[in-house]
């Protein structure tokens, strides 16, 4: 099965951020919508378009995905994600209409706490493959694996890492003061 | 029947996570699977930047790619006045934008130049150099360096637009309205230049839109995206920018490299365009939000937030997200997702099908900030091993431009 | 023929071969802008060749990464003596912006001779040209003490 008609011939329909968040906060309650920030440009700091932020639990993530597909093909722009103690947050970060017309895009993020003790996240590869690479690289880097990823190979660290050093990780797994090299 | 042959491309590539090997699988001629890996150039930057502060890591950013530099510093510092609440003055905003468009000026000849370089068409690539000299003066009159300009900065910018520079250029519009279209004339004009190209590392509409393909590389599969339109940033909330794509000149999206670099040039005109725009409607006042430096480092240490950034770079869009946290003036931590990140998962689907010839201008056509091919490894079936320079390679690719050039 | 003989034949203008061991590129197109018709380093009789093994001079970019360091020796060691190394940019000479990171080995002279410094970040065409130049000198010298050592040697 694909995931969503991609064809030339059809045109986006924008909808404006308000029904997005509207029919999020319908289903994954009002807490889901964070910040809504509105972006200006231009000499007269006119308002053009908005970044959304969300959250949802790991159990609802792949329900916010295809419910965010109802309005567009969300296109991936990367997988960012921090340390933050207990869990480690990744933020998805996704556009909705960038295909549409003048200051029609939405920006979304989308943040998901994943707890040290189950570092593992549903793979959106086969939604959008375009995710690979960042899902490869935060798997080395925050050591969280990803179910449905058929290649789970080393991106960017050299061939020979050793696999318990997470370079990101904030605890005991990340790099200790030998691993890191000052030059300068 | 035909050996089967695993040949690895690379490592050497050039620039932050684009330095890539490809593994191409081949049966004769023609290639029919490849994987790619890249990490040869990983310096772990989003990891060093959690020991400085938001001003030192804009020249930690501009060091990501020497070529699109300055898209780097403005996706950076835009994320972090997302996250601080930091208005920019309108004047900065525009300066900005002519950084942002000299840019895309200079990266598209480059890439041109050397696009015609790899298929052989020498005379062309030095046309490409020589016309990109003159944007590349510009910068210079601007900022007083050639590639890494430092012009950005948190709040606005740090160079002011004089008499002399609007007057350098004003030449350079000038200059390139005449010269360009000789070039262009040159490359597009020539049929060999065409029969290399064409149908030649083919990205289809849906393949660019699942694979999340940006920038130029998706524009030339008919993909009508361009961040200056759907969301505009700067200055380019003044005037109105169309996303330029094949079919809107030629009919038809073929996906391929011709398409890409016709994309490029069509752009290298419409950035004259937009260039135009900024310097005649460029506002008067301060080009910085605050001046001292002490104070803005004060203020970002009190910031508390997650900012995000998305600007259209020379080669599709720039991602940068950026966490302060109160009471720590380091920066938090920071993704980059440069363009070439995105447009790279396209890769093996451009190869399927091609000739080797043909494999370092596919990885060229993306722009991957420029092929650099070390060295190749051939090992046959048997496990024997033969060594393809770059310069063999090179001119395989070359002696397939003399073949078509015989019939 | 004895060693002296072929040195005699082989004095030439210089080829040079580049690597980048993980720098921002920026080194890189100055590079490229050394060869192309402005600054024209090809009038002085120099090239840009594609392989080590028929370079006299290899031009290294970048802080070195752990990815790249056992390739640099390996690209080293395929240049024919005598062979004159220049490390283009701060960041292969000092590290420059590049500290404090898990995956790098440099700076270059820690993973091989360094012969020349070209400072700048980076630095501009006519300072690479200048290196170059450098190069020279320091590649007749290299060929003069080779000669000698194989005619004291014989």
């Amino acid at each position: 099965m694909t995931f969503l008609n991609i064809s030339q011939d059809i045109p986006p329909v924008p909808v404006p951020a308000g029904e997005i968040t509207a029919r999020i906060a319908e289903v994954f309650g009002e807490g889901s919508v964070g910040r809504i920030a509105d972006r200006k440009a231009g000499r007269d700091d006119r308002g053009w378009f908005t970044d959304l932020w969300l959250s949802v639990e790991k159990e609802r993530f792949l329900e916010m995905i295809d419910l965010l597909a109802e309005f567009d093909f969300p296109h991936f722009h990367v997988i960012s994600g921090n340390d933050d103690g207990e869990a480690v947050t990744l933020h998805y970060h996704l556009s909705l209409f960038r295909l549409a017309g003048r200051g029609e895009r939405v920006g979304v993020t989308v943040s998901v706490p994943v707890y040290k003790t189950d570092l593992v996240m549903p793979s959106l590869f086969s939604r959008i493959p375009g995710v690979e690479y960042s899902e490869r690289e935060i798997r080395e880097m925050l050591g969280i694996d990803f179910d449905g990823l058929p290649n789970k190979a080393l991106i960017f660290l050299p061939e020979d890492w050793d696999e318990t050093i997470k370079p990101w990780r904030r605890d005991e797994t990340g790099p200790g003061a030998d691993d890191v090299r000052h030059l300068s | 029947m035909e050996k089967k042959y695993k040949i690895p491309i690379g490592p050497v590539h050039v620039g932050l996570k684009e330095p890539i090997t490809a593994w191409l699988d081949l049966e004769g001629e023609k290639i029919v699977g490849a994987t790619v890996r890249p990490g040869a150039i990983h310096r772990g930057i989003e990891y060093m930047a959690r020991d400085r502060n938001p001003i030192q890591v804009i020249y930690l950013s501009e060091r990501i790619c020497g070529i699109c530099s300055f898209s780097h510093i403005m996706a950076f510092v835009r994320a972090v006045e997302d996250a601080a609440t930091i208005p920019v003055p309108p004047r900065a905003q525009y300066i900005r934008t002519l950084v942002l468009e000299l840019e895309r000026l200079h990266s598209h000849m480059l890439w041109a130049g050397v696009a015609c370089y790899t298929i052989g068409f020498d005379s062309a690539f030095h046309l490409g150099m020589v016309l990109r000299e003159k944007v590349m003066d510009v910068l210079e009159a601007l900022s007083g360096n050639r590639v890494n300009y430092g012009v950005g900065t948190v709040g606005g910018v740090r160079w002011d637009i004089t008499p002399a520079v609007a007057k350098s250029v004003k030449d350079m519009l000038r200059y390139y309205r005449r010269e360009f279209s000789p070039f262009y004339d040159v490359v597009t004009g020539d049929p060999i230049a065409l029969a290399r190209m064409r149908n030649v590392g083919v990205l289809t509409y849906e393949e660019a839109v699942r694979h999340t393909a940006v920038g130029p590389t998706a524009r030339a599969s008919g993909v009508r995206c361009d961040l200056r339109k759907t969301s505009p940033y700067e200055a380019y909330g003044d005037f109105s920018v169309e996303a330029i794509v094949p079919q809107d000149f030629y009919g038809k999206a073929y996906g391929d490299v011709f398409d890409r670099f016709l994309v490029r040039v069509h752009e290298v005109y419409q950035s004259l365009e937009i260039i135009d725009h900024v310097m005649e409607g460029l506002p008067e006042g301060e080009i910085l939000w605050e001046k001292n430096l002490n104070k803005v480092l004060a203020y970002t240490k009190k910031a508390e937030g997650t900012g995000i950034a998305s600007i259209e770079a020379p080669r599709g869009d720039d991602t940068h997200v950026v966490h302060l946290a109160a009471g720590d003036e380091n920066v938090t931590w920071w993704k980059v997702r440069a363009p070439t990140y995105a447009n790279a998962v396209s890769w093996p689907l451009m190869f399927r099908n091609n000739e080797l010839a043909d494999a370092p201008l596919i990885i060229n056509s993306i722009d991957p900030c420029i092929s650099c091919m070390e060295r190749m490894l051939i090992t046959d079936a048997s496990g024997e091993k033969s060594v393809v320079t770059r310069t063999e390679l090179l001119d395989k690719c070359r002696e397939k431009t003399r073949r078509l050039m015989g019939k | 023929m004895k060693l002296e003989k072929y040195l005699e034949i082989l004095p030439k203008s210089l080829w040079v071969t580049t690597c980048n061991s993980g720098s921002c590129n920026g080194c890189d197109i100055e590079i490229v802008a050394t060869i192309s018709p402005r600054y024209d380093i090809e009038r002085l009789g120099m090239k840009l060749v594609g392989t080590p093994r028929h370079a006299d001079v290899l031009v290294v970019t970048g802080p070195v990464t752990k990815y790249m360091t056992e390739r640099l020796r390996r690209i080293y060691e395929q240049v024919p003596d005598p062979k004159v190394v220049i490390a283009v940019g701060n960041c292969g000479a000092s590290g420059d912006v590049f500290y404090k990171s898990y995956n790098l080995d440099g700076p270059i002279d820690r993973i091989i001779p360094v012969d020349v410094y070209v400072h700048g970040c980076p630095p501009r065409p006519e300072a690479i040209i200048e290196g170059v130049a450098k190069a020279v000198l320091k590649l007749e010298r290299l060929r003069k003490d080779l000669v000698k050592a194989s005619v004291e040697g014989a």
